[in-house]
């Protein structure tokens, strides 16, 4: 077993709406091992989304502790969170949420504008992630002048462009068809096995499931199944 | 490092009509600010030019104005016991200058004549050019005795009929017109306004006894207030005031226009206020993911904030340059001359309103302000997007 990259211990989300109290979280223990891509299944309400959060930094957990590399993000303030995030975990979501005013280059380039980077490494960073995505030749088109399947590429491009350790996908292929759809998951295989990213996917599709080598149902904010896969080849990911 | 420039410039330029709109609204704030911002420093400086400090208006005790006020000759004569005014070498002549102020309506060139204005004209002697310091004679001036007259170079400008070798007909001896032989300026003060011709003269052509005023010109270092009081005082009766008093209650009813056009600028950039902050309500609004998505990876709630700031100001400098240059395009298509009545001698006083640097970085920063003011409570709105719940949302 490799060095935990996220690890939850006894963690409880409870949201309060009109005084009345909703769990989402209940006791989750989880450990995720560094280099692993896992994806979380679940109907929807089981907590997928809010367990991503957590490992986010997005939101706090009401009890229990959240470990991602050797940071404890429920000790740590908003202000802490936010450069945390900056710094250590790329997003991916499903409608993209690419600045529709700025081009495929400026979307990529907005992490690194939080970094002290000359303009000239700025360029250059981005232009690595784009190749990787395959868009080098999009970098000045806006998104719409992109199809879906370039969009997600091109939000990819920004959460890796400051080489985070940990990749969180918020149902990537949840907006794209199934041609794309695989595109983009054997994209995330790419990562995950030449560059060694931690990916944490939530997914309601039992095919997109498989490029993972882990699988955690979640339901009621119970960890119901924790499933290993046999992990995929690399052959398979193919960006194209 | 804030969110690119580029950003925020074509986050103004997809919004083209709202944008359009904004500008249009803090773009006549600003032309209105610039003119009368302009006006007020015009004001400021033709009655700072026309105030010599050694310099005293004596009028009739109870008068407002030279128009209303009538001294008697012997009145005068007591003037010239006053032992701090300026004396002519070797003569020993005082420094007071006898003057008969009457109006006459002249039609105004910016119009066509299609309206009139009444102008000042002033009853001299030989001694007034050198009590008024600042007056400079172009050309020629009135021969005494002679049917003559010259002008101001601010009325000469704003009034038809008073070009060189031009007559104006005056009092009543309207059989014997007066030639315009000259030109005169002050300085840019009120009297360019006006028209000077030699006293007695225009006395027999109103049909006058009286003088309306007397200006005195006191030796250097002497100080203003004894005079004063001395001539306000029960041996002479009259009522004296320095020229910066005089002038600055002449121009009372400018101020209280002024004042006004204050309040409506003010009321205009509440408007202008509004206008940007509902605009941000609405970018705020339509961008509730975008900056969800800023924050997530990593932009805080302060680069939020000053991003949506720093749109709002440079959405109120497209307004405030288009005002600017709105101002300039109205001064030179309509003049820079503007002319006014004074409070009580409802003659014209004229000024030459100036675009200065100065007054377009202080249109620049009050404009940059109101939009930072305008935009502050959607920017803080927009610092406080709760990410979780906005992401969910999308």
């Amino acid at each position: 077993m490799g060095a935990a990259a996220i690890e939850l211990t006894d963690v409880r989300k409870v949201y309060r709406k009109n005084r009345i109290e909703i769990p989402v979280l209940e006791g989750l223990d989880l450990r995720i091992e560094s280099g692993t891509f896992v994806v979380l299944m679940g109907p929807s309400g089981s907590g997928k989304s809010t367990l991503l959060h957590l490992i986010g930094g997005l939101d706090q957990p009401t009890s229990g502790r959240v470990r991602v590399g050797d940071y404890h993000l429920e000790e740590m303030t908003e202000r802490e969170l936010t450069t945390w995030r900056s710094r250590h975990v790329g997003f991916i979501f499903q409608m993209y949420h690419l600045v529709p005013v700025l081009t495929a280059a400026q979307n990529v380039e907005l992490p690194l504008l939080l970094f002290r980077m000359s303009a000239a490494e700025r360029r250059e960073r981005v232009r690595t992630a784009l190749s990787v995505v395959g868009l080098e030749d999009r970098m000045d088109h806006r998104p719409n002048q992109l199809s879906g399947g370039q969009e997600q590429r091109v939000a990819i491009a920004r959460a890796i462009v400051t080489d985070p350790e940990v990749i969180l996908a918020d149902e990537p292929t949840g907006d794209l068809d199934a041609q794309t759809s695989e595109g983009i998951l054997n994209l995330l295989n790419l990562l995950n096995t030449d560059f060694g990213k931690t990916i944490l996917m939530v997914t309601h599709d039992p095919k997109a499931a498989a490029h993972g080598q882990r699988t955690l149902h979640l339901d009621k904010g119970v960890l119901e199944r924790d499933t290993m896969h046999a992990p995929r080849a690399a052959a398979a990911a193919s960006v194209n | 490092m804030a969110l690119p420039f580029s950003y925020h410039w074509r986050n103004l330029l997809v919004r083209k009509t709202t944008t359009g709109l904004n500008i249009l609204v803090v773009a006549a704030v600003v032309g209105v600010f610039c003119w009368l911002i302009g006006f007020a420093g015009a004001l400021h400086s033709s009655l700072a030019t026309a105030s010599d400090s050694r310099k005293l208006i004596v009028l009739k005790s109870g008068a407002t104005s030279e128009s209303n006020s009538a001294i008697r000759t012997d009145e005068y004569n007591k003037l010239n016991q006053i032992a701090e005014v300026e004396r002519l070498p070797g003569s020993g002549a005082p420094l007071i200058s006898p003057e008969m102020i009457v109006q006459v309506q002249l039609p105004r060139v910016r119009d066509q004549g299609t309206t009139r204005a009444n102008v000042g004209v002033r009853g001299v002697t030989e001694t007034a050019l050198q009590v008024h310091r600042n007056i400079k004679v172009l050309g020629r001036s009135f021969a005494p005795g002679a049917q003559e007259v010259i002008a101001g170079v601010s009325a000469a400008k704003q009034f038809g009929g008073l070009e060189i070798g031009e007559t104006i007909h005056l009092g009543y001896a309207s059989d014997r017109p007066y030639r315009i032989v000259g030109y005169f300026s002050a300085a840019g003060g009120p009297l360019e306004s006006e028209i000077w011709g030699y006293l007695p003269s225009l006395m027999n052509a109103y049909n006058r006894a009286m003088y309306s005023s007397a200006s005195m010109l006191l030796q250097p270092g002497a100080a203003a207030e004894p005079v004063i009081t001395q001539i306000n005082g029960p041996a002479i009766q009259l009522k004296a005031q320095t020229e910066a008093q005089y002038w600055s209650e002449q121009a009372k009813n400018i101020r209280i226009y002024l004042n006004i056009t204050y309040v409506l600028v003010a009321i205009m950039s509440l408007a202008a206020i509004f206008s940007i902050a509902n605009t941000m309500f609405s970018s705020v609004a339509g961008r509730t993911r975008e900056i969800a998505m800023l924050r997530t990876i990593g932009f805080s709630g302060v680069q939020i904030l000053t991003g949506f700031l720093l749109e709002a100001v440079m959405l109120s400098l497209l307004g405030a340059v288009m005002g600017c240059l709105g101002c300039a395009a109205w001064l030179a298509t309509v003049g820079r001359t503007k002319d006014m009545f004074g409070a009580t001698t409802f003659t014209s006083l004229a000024f030459e309103i100036q675009l200065t640097p100065m007054i377009i970085l202080a249109a620049l920063g009050c404009v940059a302000l109101v939009g930072a003011v305008g935009a502050l409570f959607p920017a803080w709105r927009a610092a406080r997007v709760q990410v979780v719940t906005a992401l969910r949302e999308a």
